[in-house]
């Protein structure tokens, strides 16, 4: 799209900024609305020349909607009553709408369980859409100094059978800055970007190897190309053992550059404090064009209208937890799995100060060694020669 | 009585007959039952050869089963490889004095059958650990194991010298090391197979599946310790008949030789301990790094963990004679150390096939042992080479347990390009102490680097003088030097250089030291 170009100009600028001072990031919860049922997260990163959204919520189907605006003083606008209402079409902008360069958005719409047999044949169990659940208010949850905001949800039947002792949750954090995470994976962000933590805690599995798989939809303006990226790295210092990097990244459609991405490492984890150990194997299944109509999944009919196939378009990848034993889950009753999703290009790991600096001395130092010790040698020769001169 | 009898049918024809062979004698026992002749000779052979088997089948038993064993028992990586080092920790002390319990305390029929049965006994513990769900039992299992196992090396090697002597020991060590190497082959390839089919036979996978597949992999030590006990019978018997005596390591240590090592012996240790530092922990890491990195299956990870003793397995004779016969052993470690930090630089920054990366490593490892082991014999006086094998052995040891729970440690917090660059670091270690070995050879005039020729024909220019001097100090202390026959002399050196034990029992060198001990006129390596 037409956009693409600005953004491009928009992030390098951005980028460079959120090097230096980064963003100024607010959080502001249901803006316009003194209700609490529902949930509406407005995350606004402002750099030195531009502004990100990210309004999360969980109206429908958990969604995240990203908005790149070139003003430093764009706002969200919401009307509150037609978000509610069964056609929500129009309900949130942009204001100014003209100082949107290029906006996305990524929507959680349902988690599979099944159980892998031996005979390779699946076995699905009835699926937890996530539109139907019923989520907690996440005002208790809202921290603003950590930027971290919890949704939790249950199925809106009610905590009965799985559900009974466990919950389903969306940990958001928003960035100001470039850095790393503290635990586990310690995934790599920059200030244009923030991270979505995938939860399930206590949902007791319907079989012996049950697994889970979540169904991520992304949604694009038609003509943004999306491309699922899987990058092998040698450096897995940051994610012990953990090699693969995957990122979903929409490029414009010349593929001169990315938008926006999701980027997550090839692994969840089955504790609170993962460790190592914890490691429960992660498999994305091939990024398809969907072609269904999105799931009540309020924010995004309200923020793109109803044209899906002419004026955006969906696509859909599901990613799968456990590996060739499922087992990690159905004893810790555990599993998060963390997503950075931003603007931009995808952060990359680079080796680390401590691995480079061993590296140099560890084969520095014989080298050293080799060239002080031959001209000892040669000194000492000489020496012994010009000695052993006068007695020839 | 049927023992009388043998002895009749064996002393009666032995009056002239050197060999015994007298088939046509109706009294002559069966060929099999005679300690003199080759049947004989060959069965005890394969009970020596088996003797070992069990432990180093069993040894290597952890990092067969890595993963079942982090997943089964809920442990982390250092945790894990906490069983190898206990295996090593009974052994930073028990270097020392191995011989000195075969030889004075127990006797090698009993100090045999003794040991084998502290392997037997620490895997059982090992695998009961796991059955009932108790790690520290099972780490307990393994420092029983490590007592028996490392001993029963030595035990090992005096049986074979007690019974064969010259070329045929130099066989006979060969057979026993392919033996190991064939013990830990077998153990790294059909471990997870045996889990696998316990997991069909339970229909569960759990400490008890864990139990039960090392139980069974116990019966191998079980096989063994029935091999000593044939073995202490027969070495009886022969004694019995042949008025043969026990066989002794003649091992002496002196602790206080210590502090005259000199400063290449220091450096020889340093190489030692920072080089096998770098391989036995890495494979005993091994396996899951090719899983995870390479995304090899089981089978084929197992494969190329175990690809290492494979390699040196027919390597070790090749390189051996190689390095006897060109000298320059410095030049050859340099080259193995070398070519050990250019595998471990591979494998930890491309995704080449690790194959490369790991026969290197395998050749590069042969090359290290057959060269390495016998400098020490040319920096140390002949009567503190027992201590100073006994140093080198001790604080390798040391250095296995403190970097086996060291690289679990790194391998959990930073992963496995940080461990692989870890390991390049000890290795630049060991490479640093070789460029310094050389200089420091060179500029002392040190022979350790002459090339084979060289030291010929010094040692014939030599040859003489020392003969001279080797009469005079004869007629000084006649009773010292008398004491020591050449042979055991001989016989000391293979010891040492072949009981470095379940990791690394690489080196078997065979000097007939006419004085000396500068001369290397056989070695032999498998």
């Amino acid at each position: 799209m037409a956009a693409a170009l600005p953004l491009l100009l928009l992030l390098a600028a951005g980028g460079g900024a959120g090097a230096e001072g980064g963003r100024q990031v607010s959080m502001q919860y249901n803006p316009g609305w003194n209700n609490s049922s529902v949930n509406l997260l407005h995350v606004r990163a402002v750099g030195p020349s531009d502004t990100l959204h990210y309004v999360w919520s969980s109206i429908g189907a958990p969604a995240v909607l990203l908005v790149a605006s070139a003003s430093r003083s764009s706002t969200l606008r919401v009307n509150w009553t037609q978000l509610l209402s069964p056609a929500p079409a129009g309900a949130i902008w942009i204001d100014p709408p003209g100082s949107v360069v290029y906006s996305t958005a990524v929507v959680f719409t349902k988690v599979f369980e099944y159980s892998e047999a031996k005979t390779l044949e699946e076995l699905f169990y009835p699926t937890y859409d996530l539109s139907d659940f019923s989520w907690d208010s996440i005002n208790r949850t809202l921290n603003h100094t950590a930027l971290t905001a919890e949704f939790t949800g249950i199925p809106a039947t009610g905590p009965s059978g799985s559900f009974s002792n466990g919950s389903l949750a969306f940990r958001v954090t928003a960035y100001e800055a470039n850095g790393r995470d503290g635990p586990l994976p310690s995934l790599l962000h920059t200030a244009d970007s923030s991270k979505v933590e995938f939860v399930l805690a206590g949902v007791a599995p319907r079989g012996n190897s049950s697994r889970f798989a979540l169904e991520v939809a992304t949604v694009e303006e038609t003509g943004v190309v999306q491309k699922l990226r899987s990058a092998r790295s040698i450096d897995d210092e940051y994610t012990p053992t953990i090699f693969e990097t995957l990122s979903l990244v929409a490029q414009s459609q010349n593929g001169s550059s990315t938008l926006s991405f999701l980027q997550w490492k090839a692994t969840a984890y089955g504790s609170q404090t993962p460790r190592r150990e914890d490691s429960i194997q992660c498999r994305s299944h091939g990024l398809q064009a969907a072609n269904w109509t999105l799931p009540m999944s309020s924010i995004v009919h309200a923020y793109f209208g109803e044209g899906v196939g002419s004026t955006y378009t969906i696509s859909a990848i599901n990613i799968s937890f456990g590996g060739e034993d499922g087992k990690v889950y159905q004893e810790k009753r555990y599993l998060s799995w963390s997503v950075l999703l931003g603007f931009g290009q995808p952060p990359e790991d680079t080796f680390s100060p401590l691995v480079i600096s061993i590296m140099a001395v560890a084969l520095g130092t014989p080298m050293v060694m080799l060239l002080v010790g031959s001209c000892v040698v040669l000194f000492v020769q000489r020496k012994r020669y010009s000695e052993y001169e006068p007695i020839n | 009585m049927a023992a009388e009898e043998e002895e009749r049918a064996l002393l009666g024809p032995a009056g002239g007959d050197d060999g015994g062979r007298s088939p046509g004698s109706p009294r002559a026992l069966p060929a099999v039952c005679d300690p003199r002749r080759l049947p004989h000779r060959l069965l005890v052979l394969a009970l020596m050869c088996f003797l070992g088997f069990g432990s180093y089948f069993c040894y290597d038993n952890p990092a067969a089963l890595q993963t079942q064993v982090q997943r089964d028992m809920k442990v982390n990586t250092a945790q894990f490889m906490a069983l190898y080092a206990w295996y090593s920790w009974p052994n930073v002390v028990l270097c020392f004095f191995g011989g000195f319990l075969i030889d004075r305390v127990f006797g090698i029929r009993l100090g045999t059958v003794i040991f084998s049965i502290f392997v037997c006994v620490g895997q059982v513990i090992f695998a009961l650990g796991a059955l009932v769900n108790t790690f520290w039992l099972m780490e307990v299992g393994r420092f029983i194991f490590g007592i028996g196992g490392e001993s029963l090396a030595v035990a090992q090697n005096t049986y074979a010298v007690s019974w064969f002597k010259g070329k045929e020991l130099n066989l006979v060590f060969g057979l026993q090391l392919s033996m190991a190497r064939i013990g830990s082959t077998v153990n790294m390839n059909i471990m997870g197979w045996i889990y696998s089919r316990v997991q069909d036979l339970l229909g569960y996978t759990g400490p008890s599946t864990l139990g039960l597949t090392l139980m069974i992999g116990g019966v191998t030590c079980l096989f063994s310790l029935a091999c000593a006990l044939i073995l202490a019978y027969l070495d009886r018997r022969a004694e019995k008949l042949l008025h043969k005596e026990q066989g002794k390591t003649g091992e002496v240590i002196k602790l206080t030789d210590v502090k005259d090592f000199s400063l290449s012996l220091w450096l020889i240790f340093i190489i030692c301990v920072c080089y096998y530092a770098a391989v036995f922990p890495f494979i005993g890491l091994g396996k899951v790094f090719f899983i995870e990195k390479f995304k090899f299956s089981s089978q084929e990870a197992s494969a190329i963990n175990s690809i290492v003793y494979i390699i040196s397995a027919p390597m070790s004779p090749v390189f051996g004679l190689l390095v006897d016969k060109l000298g320059k052993n410095i030049i050859w470690v340099l080259c193995a150390v070398i070519t050990t930090l250019a595998s471990h630089i591979m494998l930890a920054f491309t995704f080449w096939n690790p194959w490369i990366a790991m026969c290197l490593l395998g050749v590069a490892y042969s090359l290290l042992a057959c060269a390495l082991w016998p400098m020490v014999a040319f920096v140390v006086p002949e009567h503190q080479l027992g201590t100073a094998y006994g140093f080198m052995q001790s604080i390798q040891n040391l250095g296995l347990a403190i970097i086996a729970i060291a690289a679990g440690m790194i391998l959990d917090t930073r992963g496995y390009l940080f461990l692989e660059v870890f390991f390049s670091a000890c290795v630049c270690l060991s490479l640093i102490a070789v460029v310094m070995l050389y200089f420091v050879n060179h500029l002392t005039g040190g022979d350790l680097n002459w090339s084979a020729k060289k030291r010929e024909k010094l040692q014939k220019v030599a040859a003489a003088e020392v003969e001279e001097q080797e009469r005079l100090r004869r007629q000084n202390e006649d009773d010292l030097a008398k004491l020591q026959p050449k042979a055991d002399d001989f016989s000391l050196r293979n010891k040492y250089l072949s009981k470095l034990g379940a990791q690394g029992s690489e080196a078997v060198a065979e000097s007939a030291a006419e004085d000396n001990s500068v001369t290397f006129s056989e070695i032999r390596y498998a």
